[in-house]
């Protein structure tokens, strides 16, 4: 027999002793196909590796002679034969490139073919026993063969080149007409080498593909591997092993590995270089004949007495491990992290080289950034190891040279089970739990355990025979345990609630509890997969990727070519390594996923979206649905009036099924359409399907049980036309129609009956002249019964015109919203306007939303153009700083004096009272560092140390009334710490957060920060809406708290302390203004309405917010207008003008000043000269002209008339008028 | 409870249950499950202890006669004595003082007492009562103890004596988380892993929740802590750290005014004995009394 693999598809195609060929997909496990033209034994076959062309070797029992048969898989069938041979055909192998097949023969020849021009293009001779191999050089223009005349032989063939002809010269047309062998090139080989060494017949031999060696097979049970050059070849060593005839031998195509097999029923891998043999695989019965190796794939094949198996000889699969959006996996003995959202791909370290076997496993561990990475080394198990790595942070050149880092051990799989601990599976099956020093903590005896995943923190799953199950490692005790045969790998879901166990043909889904949720078989292995995060299950099997949802619905998603192995899913994107361990990208169709998903979760909103934008194809979707009991949603995919007939019976929609049973007019359907509808009660339909029908009976019954008589008269008459006397009388009969019937009796000739009709139901005319008539033709009168009375039906109550009650049902959710859909053609204008409406509606409020923005924007624009204005002052600011660090340190020498002190104390004392226990003394807390560490008072505030709070903010800022601080420092106290319980019962344990918790020690401990400056500045916007709408002293209490609120402040930089300061002006300005207005209404006297105009008047000196300024103006302007102050009026007119006021008040304005112009006069004189700067006192409201003695508020800068120097500021109500301070102090910058 | 390599250990899913406050279930397991004679006690004290975590001293009380012979039980009737009724503490106490004069050296009796002397605050006796037990649950409440007083040092000891007892109990894992929280610094985040995983574990009960909120509010990780807390407070609408961590987070995320005083109102309501808010009426106290020592030096 022999074996060939397909170069690429996943075939594999056996030629038989039986004569047959056989086409098998290995992956698949299927034959696909058999060619059995061959009469005996076919021993040799061969696929070309472009052309859909095989060629086989074949003979014949009764005359020994061999043919070759070259054939087209795609047409199935055998193109032509090859004759020469005299004997059995060995081998046969197309050539790489050139149109040419090579046999090798029983006859002791071998023999090149044309295969286009179908001649013999060469026979070589030389062996003088069976030819048992022959193939060409995979590059150059030799031969290699080996003979049962226990010789090798390399055959140059170079001459035989100028034979090569495609078809189409002229050359082989002459040569296929003549029929004549080729001239040239018949004995154009020439042996170049010949190898002896073997004792026995040689069965196969094969160049290397790059390197010059040869290997070979023999019946003297060795293997052995020759080199040569352009002159000699020699033997370079012999693998011994094998303990009967070796059948064959091939290179590894891409390692220094042999692999041979023989009778011995072994396959057996040597190491080329070192020529010992590194593994043995064996079969209990069968002696193997053939090997055959895949031209790209790592893949192999052997053939034995009973069949074939195909392999290859290690995992394929890339390590690799998922977290979040990042992947490390293992490529070329780096391992490297790829980002997934970025594509960025990153080597981060080298890895120490180990035991010659591709990794295993890799495990990664977040909290510590460290990977277990094992290594198995398949049939010696015992020699697995693992090793632990801590992964830089990012790639660098220094770490990346330091692999020595890692700890390594033995062991068969490693994995975490918590932040510092993971479990090791030793050949022994004992569990080893080890901290991440690599010392066991604890051993776990296991005896069963094969196999250990992954199972969150504490957890593990382990794998026994046939069952995994979910073990509890910390109280070594199993939790549950589900049922699959050899699980090879265990899949969490994002968020950890459900897992996915593979096994090689088999896919189970447990919840968090191990719980079995679905079992999928698969035909082809599967290879892996990853979890959606809608909680679909994406894997690979080594041809597809396909879908599992929960409750155990799967399909394929599309084909693959080749394995790839999946580490992430996102979307419509599926990130995959393939065998070559290159990051993919593939996306996928997720719609049929996604619609059965939201089906099973009853979505029905995305559902009908998918419907209605999605293509999904047909038929298997409803079939789908239809097996789902999804009957409703399957209507809506179908077109086909008979399908949408029958879905619409299935689910009782009565309307559906009518309009398509008018569509078919299909007498079937309609007889269906009135069964349903009669259960339904639905009569109307049941009338129409009657009536389409032709079915009078029923239909009369219908008309009866309805009360219809006046219809049921109309089937009467129907009948009668219809002839169907029986049909008439008896509706006669329902209807009590008396009349009708001696009619009908009459005219059927039954006139006896029609006269005993007549005669007792009292129709006495009638009965007379059918008397008369029965006697003229002498029939004997029948007796009339006399007890005989009238039947009359009874009448019907009420006719029932509509249907009998329908059971409500509420509309689906299909139905509504495709009756919606439905609707939205009619009525789409109406939806336009109201869309046009809403969509105004919120514009409104947009532009709402844009003034108060300009508003704020404007303020911010002002208060950064003042900011070079403000520079001076910060530097003032800071000469009287040096001043205030000497005196703060004394406070803080303070403190910790007293602590120590205190603290000694109390150690000399247990000291003396205990003796054998001292109880330690107590430590500094962590307040206690902040009021050492800081001297901006929100920390002391915050430590609870209000008495140093206090001292602070009467020093900084003149503080003397604390009652508005109050509730500040509570509130802000309250915030200090945070709470956590530690031991049950007991009262919490306080934390204390940090601002600088990064790089905090003892010494620079300051408590976090609160309330920030920007916050503040945005309560500014309530504040202006307040005085926007006129509620002045709610504006005045938000202005203050703004004001107060801001020597608590912290932050970082001066220039932060200077935007700080702009606001308490921003505060002050308005709090003053806002108050003098408010204090017009307290004014009483002659002079109410001058004074009122002059407040109003400084008011417009305020600082405010232009639409805040229109607005004072706007007042002013009406007050002195009204007193006939023009002059200054005009002078509000000009200022107010100036603003850019909306016009109508602009225009009304105008109008005002051009009166006012006219006579330019004030009436009233006011103490008020705008043309000199001057401030408001605060307390009095009187201009304080510059250059006259002025007194201010440490902390708001308010202005006052120097009486009431060491007054309450009325501005904060907290600060004591012209005290002396030390300035505001919110920054620790402001102490460097 | 020094154990290596010992059986599986059948109380473990209650005293987990218990530690991490998961009182309910604790009790039910308890309830429900059965142990050897051996372990009766341990499993009824472990019992008792939540019905009392969850203030329903009653039960306890009742169910434990005075004359009962085992100590232990005697002990934690004594427990819920002292936290049901405040007017007999000091007598309680007193009692107290008496017999830890003598030689009491249950390690479950010394914890108990232990407890007594820290809701008293009485920092040092329980420390003194404890000193010479060797159950994990007292090094814990000895680190409790220290990290009261400031001693992070001594209690960085007791940790390590704690973690050769037993490194991966429980127990041992939160007072790591305790101790990393009062480190701080980067410390925080391996506090956090600690309760992460114990709630991924078992139960992400307001206890666990509340430790995690506190490492996140450390780092400045607000909406972190904000997602936590949030889940606590869904769980126990009221619980005292939750409450109070709400307040930090609510202030530090620059919340309006009245959302931190709403949740400092809740928690004087339901807590008017709470050390947090004693301390906070303390202090109110103290403002008031202070803030009558300034005035402007001219009335206006």
């Amino acid at each position: 027999m022999s074996l060939t693999f397909h170069p690429k598809r996943s075939w594999v195609l056996a030629s038989l002793h039986s004569g047959v060929i056989q086409l098998w997909d290995y992956r698949m496990k299927t034959l696909l196909d058999k060619f059995d033209e061959h009469d005996g034994p076919v021993r040799g076959i061969h696929f070309h590796n472009a052309q859909p062309l095989f060629v086989s070797g074949g003979d014949d029992y009764k005359i020994k002679v061999g043919w070759l048969s070259v054939w087209n898989y795609k047409q199935r069938r055998c193109l032509f034969t090859l004759l020469g041979h005299l004997d059995y055909i060995r081998t046969t192998f197309f050539h790489h490139e050139y149109p040419w097949i090579i046999s090798a023969s029983d006859d002791q020849t071998i023999r090149i073919w044309n295969w286009q021009s179908r001649q013999c293009v060469c026979v070589m001779t030389g062996h003088n026993h069976y030819v048992m191999c022959a193939q060409f050089h995979p590059s150059e223009d030799l031969v290699v063969s080996a003979s049962l005349d226990q010789t090798v032989r390399v055959w140059d063939i170079s001459g035989n080149k100028n034979v090569y002809s495609s078809p189409d010269t002229i050359q082989s047309q002459i040569q296929r007409t003549t029929g004549t062998p080729d001239l040239f090139g018949q004995a154009d080989a020439v042996v170049k080498h010949v190898l002896e060494g073997h004792d026995r017949g040689v069965n196969w031999a094969t160049f290397h593909s790059t390197l010059p060696l040869i290997v070979t097979a023999a019946d003297d049970r060795v293997v052995k591997l020759w080199r040569m050059n352009e002159s000699k070849a020699w033997e370079v060593d012999t693998c011994r092993g094998h303990y009967n005839n070796v059948s064959c031998v091939i290179f590894h195509p891409r390692q220094d590995l042999i692999l041979s097999n023989g009778e011995d029923k072994s396959i057996r891998v040597w190491d080329m270089t070192k020529r010992v043999a590194i593994n043995t695989f064996r079969r209990e019965n069968d002696r193997f004949w053939v090997l055959a190796m895949h031209p790209t794939l790592n893949l192999f094949a052997a053939g034995h007495d009973n069949g074939m198996v195909v392999f290859k000889l290690e995992r394929e699969r890339p390590v690799y491990a998922v977290v979040g959006n990042i992947v490390y996996y293992v490529k070329d003995k780096h391992l490297r992290k790829l980002e997934i959202v970025t594509s960025k791909d990153v080597p981060l370290m080298t890895l120490r080289s180990g035991p010659r076997a591709p990794y295993f496993s890799m495990s990664y561990n977040p909290a510590e950034n460290a990977i277990l990475l094992t290594t198995r080394v398949p049939s010696q198990l015992d020699n697995s190891i693992y090793d632990l790595y801590v992964v830089p942070k990012e790639s660098s050149e220094s770490t990346s040279q330091n692999p020595d880092e890692g700890r390594r051990s033995s062991g068969l799989n490693a994995v975490w089970v918590a932040r510092n601990r993971f479990a090791v599976l030793d050949k022994s099956h004992v569990i080893l739990i080890k901290n991440n020093k690599n010392e066991i903590t604890k051993k776990i005896q296991l005896p069963n355990c094969d196999e250990i995943f992954y199972a969150g923190t504490g957890l593990l799953l382990i794998r026994e025979q046939d069952h995994v199950t979910l073990y509890d490692a910390q109280q070594k005790r199993s939790l549950a345990s589900v049922r699959i045969t050899k699980a090879k790998y265990a899949i969490w879901s994002n968020d950890m609630s459900y897992v996915s166990l593979l096994s090689k043909h088999q896919l189970v889904i447990c919840n968090r509890k191990l719980e079995q949720l679905c079992m999928i078989q698969e035909n082809v292995p599967l290879k892996s997969g990853a979890w959606d995060d809608s909680g679909v299950f994406i894997y690979t099997t080594s041809n597809h990727i396909k879908y599992a949802l929960l409750n155990g619905d799967h399909g394929i998603i599309r084909t693959l070519d080749l394995p790839i192995y999946i580490t992430k899913v996102k979307g419509n994107s599926v990130f995959c390594l393939d065998r070559e361990v290159r990051p993919r990208l593939l996306t996928i169709d997720p719609t049929e996923f996604k619609f059965k998903l939201a089906l099973v979760n009853r979505k029905y909103d995305e559902v009908l979206h998918m419907v209605r934008t999605a293509k999904l194809v047909g038929q298997s979707i409803i079939a789908y649905l239809q097996k789902k009991g999804y009957p409703e949603v399957a209507l809506h995919f179908v077109k086909d009036e008979k399908t949408r007939f029958g879905l619409a019976l299935e689910c009782g929609n009565i309307d559906i099924a009518l309009e398509a049973a008018r569509a078919l007019d299909d007498k079937r359907c309609w007889e269906k359409l009135g069964e349903t509808a009669l259960m339904q009660g639905n009569h109307q339909i049941v009338e129409m399907s009657y009536q389409r029908t032709k079915n009078f009976d029923k239909l009369a019954f219908l008309y009866l049980i309805t009360g219809n008589l006046e219809k049921l008269r109309k089937m009467m008459k129907i009948a009668e036309v219809r002839k169907d006397v029986s049909g008439q009388f008896q509706i006669a009969m329902l209807l009590g129609d008396v009349d009708e019937r001696v009619k009908l009796l009459k005219q059927c000739n039954q006139k006896s009956m029609a006269y005993v009709m007549a005669a007792t139901h009292g129709l006495d005319e009638e009965a007379e002249s059918l008397k008369q008539v029965l006697e003229t033709s002498q029939d004997t009168l029948p007796e009339i019964n006399t007890k005989a009375e009238l039947l009359q039906p009874p009448c019907p109550i009420a006719q029932q015109e509509s249907n009998w009650p329908l059971l409500a049902i509420s509309k689906g959710f299909f139905e509504g919203a495709m009756i919606k859909s439905g609707q939205t053609g009619s009525t789409s204008g109406a939806g336009l306007t109201t869309q046009v409406q809403t969509a105004f509606t919120p514009n409104v409020t947009v532009d709402e939303t844009v003034n108060t923005g300009g508003d704020w924007a404007d303020g911010d624009a002002e208060m950064l153009l003042d900011e070079d204005g403000n520079r001076e002052t910060a530097t003032n600011g800071d000469d009287t700083n040096e001043k205030g660090e000497g005196w703060g340190d004394d406070i803080n020498l303070d403190l910790p004096a007293d602590l120590d002190t205190s603290a000694g104390a109390n150690v000399g004392t247990d000291d003396d009272q205990e003796g054998f226990f001292v109880a330690p003394t107590k430590g500094q807390s962590v307040p206690q560092l902040w009021v050492n560490n800081s001297k901006l008072p929100v920390d002391h505030i915050l430590a609870g140390s209000f008495e140093s709070a206090m001292r602070l903010l009467n020093d900084q800022v003149g503080i003397v009334e604390f009652e508005e601080y109050k509730q500040l420092f509570i509130q802000t106290y309250s915030r200090a710490k945070t709470a956590y319980t530690a031991l049950p019962s007991l009262p919490s344990i306080f934390a204390y957060p940090l601002r600088n918790w990064r790089d905090a020690t003892v010494k620079n401990y300051l408590p976090s920060i609160g309330v920030k400056l920007e916050e503040l500045v945005s309560r500014l916007q309530l504040a202006y809406r307040l005085t926007t709408n006129g509620k002045f002293s709610e504006a005045v209490e938000k202005f203050r708290s703004i004001l107060l609120s801001v020597p608590l402040l912290i932050v970082d930089t001066r220039q932060d302390v200077s935007e700080a300061t702009q606001l308490i002006e921003i505060c002050r300005e308005y709090i003053i203004g806002l108050q003098m207005s408010m204090a017009k209404k307290d004014l009483q006297g002659a002079n109410v309405e001058k004074r009122s105009c002059e407040l109003a008047a400084y008011f417009t000196h305020c600082n405010l917010q232009p639409v805040h300024k229109i607005m004072t103006l706007k007042s002013a302007l009406n007050q002195a207008f009204k007193l006939k102050n023009y002059k200054t009026a005009s002078s509000f007119a000009k200022r107010l003008l100036e603003l850019g006021p909306t016009p109508d008040v602009a225009q009304q304005t105008r109008k005002v000043l051009s009166v006012c112009e006219k006579n330019p006069v004030d009436e009233q004189p006011m103490n008020y000269d705008e043309h000199n700067p001057f401030d408001i006192c605060a307390a009095s409201y009187v201009p304080i002209y510059r250059g006259k003695p002025v007194t201010k508020c440490p902390l708001s800068g308010a202005c006052y008339l120097p009486e009431f120097k060491g007054q309450l500021c009325r501005v904060t109500r907290a600060t004591e008028i012209g005290k002396e301070c030390l300035g505001l102090r919110i920054s620790m910058a402001q102490f460097r | 409870m020094a154990s290596q390599d010992r059986d599986p250990d059948e109380l473990f899913e209650i005293r987990t249950n218990f530690y991490i406050g998961n009182y309910q279930q604790c009790v039910n397991e308890a309830q429900k499950i059965k142990v050897p004679q051996h372990l009766q006690t341990e499993k009824d004290l472990l019992m008792y202890r939540s019905y009392i975590a969850q203030k329903k001293y009653g039960v306890v009380l009742d169910e434990i006669s005075k004359q009962v012979s085992q100590e232990e039980l005697l002990a934690v009737r004594l427990l819920a004595e002292y936290l049901s009724n405040e007017s007999k503490r000091e007598s309680i106490l007193h009692e107290l003082d008496n017999k830890m004069g003598g030689n009491v050296k249950n390690s479950f009796c010394l914890l108990m007492a232990g407890y007594m002397y820290y809701l008293q605050e009485n920092y040092e006796s329980t420390l003194k009562v404890i000193h010479n037990a060797d159950s994990l649950e007292c090094c814990a409440l000895a680190i409790q103890a220290l990290l009261k007083l400031d001693r992070l040092d001594l209690a960085r000891k007791e940790l390590k004596r704690m973690t050769e007892l037993d490194e991966d109990s429980v127990i041992t894992q939160l007072a790591t988380a305790w101790i990393n929280i009062s480190t701080g610094g980067e410390k925080l985040q391996e506090a956090f892993y600690i309760y992460q995983e114990l709630s991924d574990k078992h139960t992400a009960t307001p206890l666990l929740l509340n430790g995690q909120a506190v490492c996140h509010i450390g780092q400045g990780k607000y909406e972190e802590a904000q997602s936590v807390l949030q889940e606590a407070l869904d769980r126990d609408s009221n619980n005292p750290d939750t409450l109070i961590n709400f307040i930090v987070l609510s202030q530090n995320t620059g919340k309006a005014v009245e959302v931190s005083n709403r949740y400092l109102s809740q928690m004087k309501d339901s807590y008017a004995n709470h050390p947090y808010i004693k301390d906070l009426t303390q202090k109110t106290a103290e403002l008031d009394r202070l803030a009558r020592g300034y005035q402007p030096s001219v009335a206006s």
